[in-house]
């Protein structure tokens, strides 16, 4: 795999087993044993009962767009040759809203609303990024 | 019991310019001097100097940290030095501290200052702080996302569900450097855009287009505030704090709930308006630094001067900007004035002293006795809004 330049996620010990998952492609949410809530981004302790008996449910790899914007310019220098990106908050029905890019599709096909799934994009050994391209109609 | 509370009796301002041969100490000594001038005072009864945090210069961060302005300037009443960092919303804080200092009597007058040079940063550097020190470096900087991007996403939700139009939003930038122009403290003073202008300019982060985004620049501003019972003596120079409030949401941006702060604005806004026993219509003039278009409209809902998602009307009415009906943000915010980081809430502060000192010059707000503040930080982590009048309550 070629060097990879762009910024990689700072990963903290509580938040392993997402980035294990992903390479694994599977998408996992943190989920609190002790109050039954799922945590996103992931935490040391449950950031409503402050138990530690975390563990993880597979996510379905299904979301709907809560908004997007697409950005032209203004990203640093490594980010450049991906222009332009499709930035976009997306709603899973596991109940988190996470930050990701769409792709594999047009920057004038993106709606709010839209439903996407999940794809995975090994960036080094060590780390897939998850994101999230237009469920097919067809 | 009689109420007391925070005056401000002197101010001192630097043209918001990029110019790196004004260096970061030059500003600094300026403002502070220039304050401590204009409240007409001898320096050595300042008795404490709390600094707003000059963000990504951490050499001149250190320096005023660890007590070199009282040294420097030879403030020999100086009993006590500290540092607030809560990003744009940092004047805030400096002011709440200084409150403190006052009502234990045993500081009567205290310096807050601010410096900040982004000319002399390389443009890559400054991207790269404005996309990691606000915003999540796990789960957000991976993705490409620049500040710009993160308050575009907003920008997009509040669009669709509000119903507002890109030209609605483009006329706040319209508005906003109607005051820019009108101010000579302003980087685009005499420079005023058109609709066309805007909607034109080059698309940055949908819909965000250039002339929404802010121009990073080089700026300072300083105050010196006492107590009520001594701003007295200074007649109609002293601007007396009235009210507060302040409301947190979220470090990340895609973790708040109140997506646009218009909870927010609403309930510090109540908060503030309740301490100073006012109402919102009470207010001459509305003060925004929420540095993105969007945020002009949703803290008039949240302020409740319109309903819910009418704000961007207001400001295609044309009643928001110069010669309008509900005057606000004459600042410019940071679209109106340039971006000097952390200091741009100084800057708000400043100018709405002006306005209640009479002091705007073609800004003036028509008999302006009453203005209501909000300045926010990070990512618009928080709203913290101040009601200020020209008298004590
Ligand atoms: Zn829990």
């Amino acid at each position: 795999m070629s060097e990879y330049k762009k910024p990689l996620p700072e990963i903290q010990p509580y938040s392993q087993p997402f980035w294990d998952g992903t390479r694994e492609n599977k998408l996992l949410v943190q989920h609190c044993n002790a109050c039954d809530t799922n945590i996103f981004y992931p935490r040391r302790d449950c950031p409503e009962c402050w138990s530690q008996d975390l563990g993880w449910i597979e996510a379905s790899g299904r979301a709907i767009v809560y908004t997007y914007s697409v950005t032209y310019e203004g990203v640093e220098e490594k980010f450049v040759e991906d222009l332009p990106i499709i930035l976009a908050w997306i709603d899973l029905p596991e109940g988190i809203r996470m930050h990701t890019n769409l792709v594999e599709c047009e920057p004038e096909d993106v709606r709010i609303g839209m439903e996407v799934e999940v794809v995975y994009r090994p960036v080094t050994e060590e780390i897939t990024l998850p994101f999230f391209r237009p469920v097919s109609t067809s | 019991m009689t109420k007391s509370g925070l005056a401000v009796v002197g101010i001192a301002e630097v043209p918001t310019r990029r110019d790196p041969e004004r260096t970061r100490w030059d500003i600094l000594l300026d403002v502070c001097m220039g304050a401590i001038n204009d409240a007409g005072i001898d320096k050595n009864l300042i008795g404490a100097v709390i600094s707003n945090n000059p963000m990504a210069q951490p050499s001149m961060q250190n320096d005023m940290s660890l007590g070199k302005i009282p040294e420097v300037m030879g403030l020999k009443g100086c009993r006590d030095i500290a540092i607030c960092n809560a990003g744009g919303a940092s004047t805030t804080n400096c002011l709440r501290l200084a409150e403190q200092h006052i009502a234990s009597g045993q500081v009567d007058f205290v310096l807050i200052p601010h410096t900040t040079v982004q000319s002399d940063m390389p443009p890559q550097d400054l991207i790269n702080f404005f996309a990691t020190a606000p915003l999540d470096k796990q789960f957000e900087y991976p993705y490409g996302v620049s500040f710009n991007g993160s308050m575009g996403l907003i920008t997009q939700r509040y669009m669709y569900e509000t119903g507002a139009t890109e030209e609605e939003l483009a006329s706040v930038t319209v508005a906003l450097r109607a005051w820019g122009a009108l101010d000579p403290l302003s980087i685009f003073y005499g420079k005023t855009v058109t609709l066309e202008d805007v909607m034109n300019s080059r698309m940055i982060s949908t819909p965000l287009k250039a002339k929404e985004c802010n121009l990073l620049a080089d700026g300072g501003g300083a105050m010196v505030v006492t107590s009520w019972e001594k701003a007295k003596a200074f007649g109609d120079k002293a601007v007396y704090k009235l009210g507060h409030g302040t409301r947190f949401m979220s470090a990340t941006p895609m973790l708040r709930e109140d997506v646009f702060h218009r909870q927010s604005y609403r309930e510090s806004s109540q908060d503030a308006l309740a301490q100073a026993g006012l109402s919102i219509h009470d207010m001459d003039l509305r003060q925004i630094y929420g540095a993105y278009p969007y945020t002009q409209c949703s803290a008039l809902e949240g302020y409740g001067v319109c309903e819910d998602g009418q704000g961007a009307k207001l400001w295609a009415e044309g009643r928001c900007g110069p010669g309008g009906d509900l005057p606000c943000t004459t600042m410019g915010d940071a679209t109106g004035r340039g971006h000097t980081g952390s200091g741009v809430s100084m800057a708000f502060y400043l100018d709405t002293i002006r306005q209640l000192r009479g002091e705007a010059g073609e800004r003036q707000v028509k008999n302006c006795e009453h203005a209501i503040l909000t300045t926010s930080g990070g990512s618009v982590m928080n709203t913290c809004t101040t009601v200020f009048g020209r008298a004590p309550r």
